[in-house]
């Protein structure tokens, strides 16, 4: 999409993630919502003890507070505006700045609760795209730009959180709205930071908005589970199963060449307990750090108070639980934050660096199509089951979209798409006849001729769905250890190939090829025949049969590790996540359980390893060898720093 | 008086029932595109998304058929459904169920759901009423019955839960057809006339089965008295035996035969079967029912009920953490397993972890609906202008 012109685009020198806190570079942050009870009306706007809650953020060694302006209590009139709540709002100015934290101000905002941008006077008209009430927007941010423009207490400027930008009905309309209320801000600021509050995949999916273009002009993006979207991508369980690495799913997938915040970090309804809580908390804290995240950004602060009424409804947008509960007691989840900051604070960039990802997996471009093409719908269950898949592989991996670049990796899984575009299997051609390897699952429909080209299979038909997943291995020990299998599950599609160049590894119970491997060019092209990833999402993914699970996880660990891209520590649990800091002299490895019960991993390096020792401190304790257990609780996470023995064979004796 | 469909309606209907999801949404677009005031096309249009738990959509879809026509009764099922499976709005759930269950009164499982929308609501009573409302209109709905175990449960406790779990394990129909599943057989039904069956053993004993499976019991046992009279070690027969004595309520005869039948062959999956069943229905007897499925479980590891029978049977030892290790290991070979769920559900509520009882129960009703294909029930009656 066409950018306007004359705009300016975010500002490398404005990233967020230089930007040092009490933190070091992890800052971690929380949203603080102005009310805190149903009971409380629009006027009672930030009219909380916000001195003591920001004095409790700082002991919980938090170093940032999302804010959020009421322009309804602040212009109640037009263009006059309320020196009360002004005064509001250099309170919480001046409490930041009294407890060293660094405010982020969001003007448009939507809470479902304080009416924040549902100003009396607008006369229903849309703050979106009303040309008068978007001036009015602007005179506004400005006003509060101009006032706090040298203050130091104040880190970013955010134009509008998830909630608000879902009533915009196009991307032309978002983007223009964007760039009108930067380039204001811009004029008074030109140095802070402009954010936006929005996740590409779950905005897209609640409003049929691509938002990407509107995030490219912020200099900073966000990553932000919804309800809706965890109801879409992963309803189930919270502490185990797909719904565990979601948030770290849309992590990567809203990576783009600006530093990503994940935020919104928190549990969205009342069902759980506080342990649930807690543990479901931890495991989106430990994603960020292990998924590249430049910080994190907590739900909420304190409990909303709410109605005695039942039956409760969910708004996908309405947010009651906090780290805090209504009497401003801490909860099990503020200890978890705490423990986490710590750890956070020791994994020093300038020290130790994520080890890279040279796998990836592709979104195909069909997931912008909306209905009645359902390739919209199954295709993000696809590639977040895919994900999965390389974390239980302990593949690093990242998610890209077609279209983009392909040249930094050296494995790419596009997992079940009806068809990719006629660029990307030119990409895909030149990408593996120079080294790359593919894993491509069939998605349904016809075969690209470009299959039979790169894949080595002439493509026969579809042979339709099956209720029985069966595997036989032809070829042992090609593809890692996959093993003959039948298992209970619908396949939508399976591919009648032929191959024509290609090896097939494994077939079906029939003898229809499974999976192939044809050697094209320097690289490798592996098609599987069903759309297995689709298969998993579809049918259960809490249930998935162990032996599909095992299939795809050897597929793409094989393939991976074949090309360069595997794992450099292996891990005997798949249920357990890795996450690899290379040091100069050291390494730190983050080691996360997304199992509810316990476990023990064990893993394996290419080295002898000296010692491990927490990362916190702690006595190292030796271990001598390549290999070493790591107990976890459920849904636990361990952070080592793990020292070597140095190659002449004396001990390696630095500090820990 | 029959409705009138749209000729895109009926091509979408047709491609729906193949099960070609793409192309019947399509073709409800095309029809929408012609009238999008058609109540067919997005009651269809509800439960291809439905279907692939698209619940958004389903809602959206479904809101829309019922807006147009308030009796269209399939566009409530696919809504009160959709809003089940996506949680968080028990609300707008009971209200859809009870609008079912006033369209439809005879509809069982509207009651049924209505009592699980209800209970996720918390409203206890209310719930109970419904699940035995249902089982009012069918004595064996057994997806009532666990719902009032599972409810019992959280009153009263494990004890009280039990006999519900018993009488709902005992209508399932999968249970025969488990044992059919360990004899091998084809699926595929021959008739027998016994008379005529050759004088060899295998014939006898394939077709001794196939008329178990037809339930013709005196067939099968002239049959197995004609193996026995050649063999009367013959393990097989003596199984099968046990399990035609069992089937007409003869609990001894059929404990001697499997006894012997284990004699002979100690792993035998369909004397360990029979036997357990045999133990698992006489009170005292439950620590052995346990040894047996346990030996079943690992004779036929897998048959995903051979794994529930265990954790059926350790449930009422009040052995939880074994329970749930069979019971995840029947669902992770077969997630449709109501049976296995509701099992989890209670062994999950005795641990406290309520979120993920819900979320057992949640896709018990989503396999149990899906299995019973009420929509198209529903589509074709509202079609016939008639109640289901």
């Amino acid at each position: 999409m066409a950018h306007a012109e004359g705009a300016s685009r975010g500002d490398a020198t404005h990233r967020p993630d230089e930007v040092t806190t009490r933190e070091g570079v992890f800052p971690i942050g929380v949203d603080h919502y102005p009310l805190d009870a149903e009971r409380q009306g629009y006027d009672e706007w930030y009219t909380g003890d916000i001195d003591a809650d920001f004095a409790a953020m700082a002991e919980a060694r938090l170093s940032r507070v999302r804010v959020f302006v009421s322009w309804r209590c602040l212009e109640p009139q037009v263009g006059q505006y309320d020196e009360e709540m002004a005064e509001r709002l250099e309170n919480l100015v001046a409490a930041a700045r009294a407890h060293g934290l660094q405010l982020i101000v969001c003007f448009f905002a939507d809470d479902r609760l304080a009416e924040l941008s549902a100003v009396p006077w607008g006369r229903h008209r849309d703050p979106r795209t009303d040309d008068y009430l978007i001036a009015r927007e602007v005179a506004l941010a400005q006003r509060i730009v101009n006032r706090y423009r040298l203050e130091p207490a104040i880190y970013a400027w955010d134009l509008a959180n998830e909630a608000f930008c879902t009533g915009f009905t196009s991307e032309e309309a978002f983007e223009r709205w964007v760039i009108t209320l930067r380039e204001a801000i811009r004029e008074v600021d030109p140095t802070r930071p402009i954010l936006l509050g929005v996740d590409p995949e779950t905005l897209l999916r609640a409003s049929g908005v691509d938002p990407r273009p509107a995030i490219d002009f912020s200099e900073g993006a966000s990553s932000h589970l919804t309800a809706s979207y965890r109801a879409y991508a992963a309803e189930g369980p919270l502490t185990s199963g797909p719904s565990t690495y979601v948030d770290g799913f849309l992590l990567r997938a809203a990576s783009s060449d600006l530093p990503v915040t994940v935020d919104g970090v928190g549990v969205h309804s009342l069902d759980f307990s506080a342990a649930e809580e807690a543990a479901y908390v931890r495991t989106v804290l430990y994603s960020a750090l292990m998924n590249r995240a430049s910080g994190v950004m907590l739900r909420r602060w304190r409990d909303l108070e709410t109605e005695k009424r039942e039956p409760y409804f969910q708004d996908p947008y309405e947010v009651l639980v906090g780290m805090v509960d209504v009497a401003g007691e801490p909860k099990p989840v503020l200890d978890e934050v705490r423990a986490f900051a710590r750890v956070a604070v020791r994994i020093d960039p300038e020290r130790y660096a994520l080890a890279p990802e040279r796998a990836a997996v592709v979104i195909p471009a069909e997931r912008y199509e909306p209905l009645p093409s359902l390739a919209g719908l199954y295709d993000p269950r696809s590639c977040l089951q895919s994900y999965i898949a390389a974390k239980e592989a302990h593949v690093p991996v990242t998610v890209v979209r077609e279209g983009d670049p392909l040249g930094g990796y050296h494995a790419l899984f596009i997992p079940s798409p009806v068809r990719l575009t006629a660029s990307m299997w030119k990409d895909l051609a030149v990408f593996v006849q120079g080294g790359g390897s593919v894993v491509l699952s069939y998605g349904g429909g016809d075969a690209d001729p470009a299959v039979r080209e790169i894949f080595g299979v002439q493509f026969l038909g579809d042979a339709g769905p099956t209720g029985v997943m069966s595997c036989r291995v032809a070829q042992p020990g090609v593809l890692g250890g996959i093993a003959s299998f039948d298992a209970r599950t619908v396949l939508p599609h399976h591919a009648l190939l032929a191959a024509s160049g290609a090896m097939v590894v494994a077939t079906d119970a029939k003898g229809n090829p499974l999976v192939t491997v044809h050697q094209y060019g320097q690289g490798k092209a592996v098609l599987l025949a069903a759309p297995v990833e689709r298969a998993i999402a579809q049918n259960d993914p809490w249930a998935a049969p162990t032996a599909v699970r095992h299939f795809v996880r050897e597929v793409y660990g094989s393939v991976a590790r074949a090309a360069g891209a595997g794992a450099m520590v292996e891990c005997d649990r798949p249920d357990v996540e890795l996450a690899h800091f290379l040091g100069e002299d050291d390494d730190i490895l983050v080691v996360l359980s997304h199992n509810a019960e316990k476990v023990t991993a064990t893993v394996t390096f290419e080295r002898v390893v000296s010692t491990v020792s927490d990362v916190r401190g702690g006595t190292p304790s030796s271990v001598g060898g390549k290999t070493f257990g790591i107990p976890l609780h459920g849904n636990g996470a361990v952070t080592v720093r793990v020292a070597y023995r140095q190659q002449s064979g004396g001990v390696d004796v630095r500090p820990a | 008086m029959s409705r009138e469909r749209s000729p895109q309606v009926i091509a979408a209907e047709g491609l729906a029932r193949q099960g070609q999801t793409q192309a019947a949404v399509s073709a409800c677009y095309d029809a929408l595109a012609i009238d999008d005031r058609d109540a067919f096309a997005h009651a269809l249009l509800a439960e291809l998304m439905l279907e692939g738990d698209f619940y958004d959509e389903a809602i959206t879809a479904a809101t829309q058929a019922i807006e147009l026509d308030p009796d269209c009764s399939p566009a409530y099922l696919a809504l009160g459904l959709a809003y089940d499976r996506r949680g968080g709005m028990w609300d707008q759930s009971v209200l859809v169920w009870h609008e079912l269950a006033e369209v439809t009164p005879d509809l069982v499982t509207a009651h049924v759901q209505l009592g699980e929308a209800f209970a996720a609501a918390a409203f206890e009573e209310e719930a109970v009423e419904s699940w035995r409302h249902a089982l009012e209109l069918d004595p064996k709905q057994a997806r009532a019955h666990y719902n009032l175990a599972i409810a019992a449960l959280m009153r009263e406790g494990m004890a009280t839960a039990l006999p519900s779990f018993h009488t709902a394990g005992e209508l399932d129909p999968s249970q025969d057809e488990f044992f059919f599943a360990l004899l091998g057989l084809p699926a595929e039904d021959v008739v027998i006339d016994s008379g005529r069956v050759k004088p060899e053993r295998e014939a006898r004993l394939v077709s001794a089965e196939m008329l178990a499976r037809q339930e013709d019991f005196f067939g099968a046992s002239e049959l197995v008295r004609l193996l026995l009279d050649a063999d009367p070690a013959d393990a097989d027969a003596l199984a099968l035996a046990a399990y035609v004595y069992l089937k007409q309520e003869a609990t001894s005869e059929a404990m001697a035969c499997a006894l012997r039948a284990l004699a002979f062959a100690p792993e035998l999956p369909t004397a360990l079967y029979t036997l357990g069943v045999v133990y698992s229905r006489w009170p005292g007897l439950a620590r052995h029912a346990v040894r047996v499925f346990a030996a079943l479980s690992k004779a036929a590891p897998q048959h995903s009920l051979a794994h529930v029978l265990l954790g059926e049977s350790l449930l009422g030892l009040q052995r939880y953490g074994q329970a749930k290790r069979a019971y995840v290991k029947a669902i992770r070979l077969d997630p449709a397993c109501v049976r296995a769920r509701f099992g989890l559900a209670a062994v999950r509520l005795t641990e406290g972890a309520y979120a993920e009882a819900r979320w057992e129960m949640r896709r018990a009703a989503y396999y149990d609906t899906k299995r019973q294909g009420l929509f198209w029930r529903l589509w074709d009656a509202y079609a016939e202008g008639g109640e289901v």
